[in-house]
């Protein structure tokens, strides 16, 4: 399965990949964005089976990005990595069609609470 | 009445994104102030809303250095300075993601900054700081709120 990572800290997009793997998700194929736009772009070309997603960004939000997904009618599983994890966060996530919503920082075992799921 | 995140709080979250994700060592981080050099960073990020002010990361050259090696992989000596503000943004964007979410909303965060030096926010003041050391050099993280709201 492809993985979209978006983000636009390249150092979180490596920790999150880092993660991936120290949770056991090292057999998937990882991709990349920095923002909502460049990740539009890269699920335009080849859909990948999960994005996980920051929320806050330049260019476009990872809500935005999930908005407008949904609204194009694409399902891709979505999921938020993201800094703020109040509970009216996680409500507007869900209420957008998210999955989860991990926050930072996480574990490992963070990660596989929320994906064992999604990818099993 | 409005709880306002405590200097105890502001260590705890910055202690748990510094253990999970810059040396693993819960005493890493230890508390009390260290002379910070000349050369100063800090990263910032601004709430508006229910409650407007900043939350900031001040750290010494060596610090962001050693923190963006960190996060990066790599050793401090290879690090540029795309990486320290890099680092230094997603350090202060955690660390301020978590300090909103004890805070009354809403409000929004931004996306963070960095800057070489101190950085102070015109009409704001702290309301919270607590001062940190780690491997040897300075950290301190900030709360601040608009005079208006902290009146």
């Amino acid at each position: 399965m492809r993985i979209l990572v978006v983000d636009d800290s390249k150092a979180m997009r490596m920790i999150v990949v880092r993660t991936l793997q120290l949770a056991g998700y090292d057999e998937h194929e990882i991709v990349q964005a920095s923002n909502g736009r460049e990740a539009v772009e890269v699920i335009s070309q080849a859909p990948p089976g999960l994005v996980l997603c920051d929320w806050n960004m330049p260019e476009m939000s990872g809500l935005d990005l999930l908005k407008g997904l949904r609204a194009a009618g694409w399902d891709v599983p979505f999921g938020f990595v993201t800094s703020e994890a109040a509970p009216q966060m996680r409500e507007q996530a869900l209420a957008a069609g998210a999955m989860f919503l991990i926050a930072k920082p996480f574990t490992p075992e963070d990660f596989q609470d929320a994906l064992d799921p999604v990818l099993a | 009445m409005t709880y306002i995140p405590s200097a105890d709080d502001l260590e705890v979250i910055t202690r748990e994104v510094w253990t999970s994700f810059l040396d693993g060592d819960p005493d890493g981080l230890l508390p009390g102030a260290t002379a910070a050099g000349a050369e100063e960073v800090t990263g910032c990020v601004h709430l508006s809303g229910a409650y407007t002010g900043s939350i900031m990361l001040r750290c010494s050259g060596p610090a962001a250095r050693y923190a963006a090696a960190a996060l990066f992989s790599m050793q401090p000596a290879d690090v540029t300075q795309n990486e320290v503000v890099d680092a230094l943004g997603e350090l202060a964007n955690m660390v301020g993601g978590n300090v909103k979410s004890m805070l009354p909303g809403p409000s929004a965060l931004s996306l963070p900054s960095v800057v070489h030096g101190q950085l102070a926010v015109p009409g704001a003041q702290v309301v919270r700081e607590v001062a940190l050391s780690w491997r040897g050099e300075s950290l301190v993280v900030s709360l601040w709120q608009q005079a208006a709201q902290a009146a």
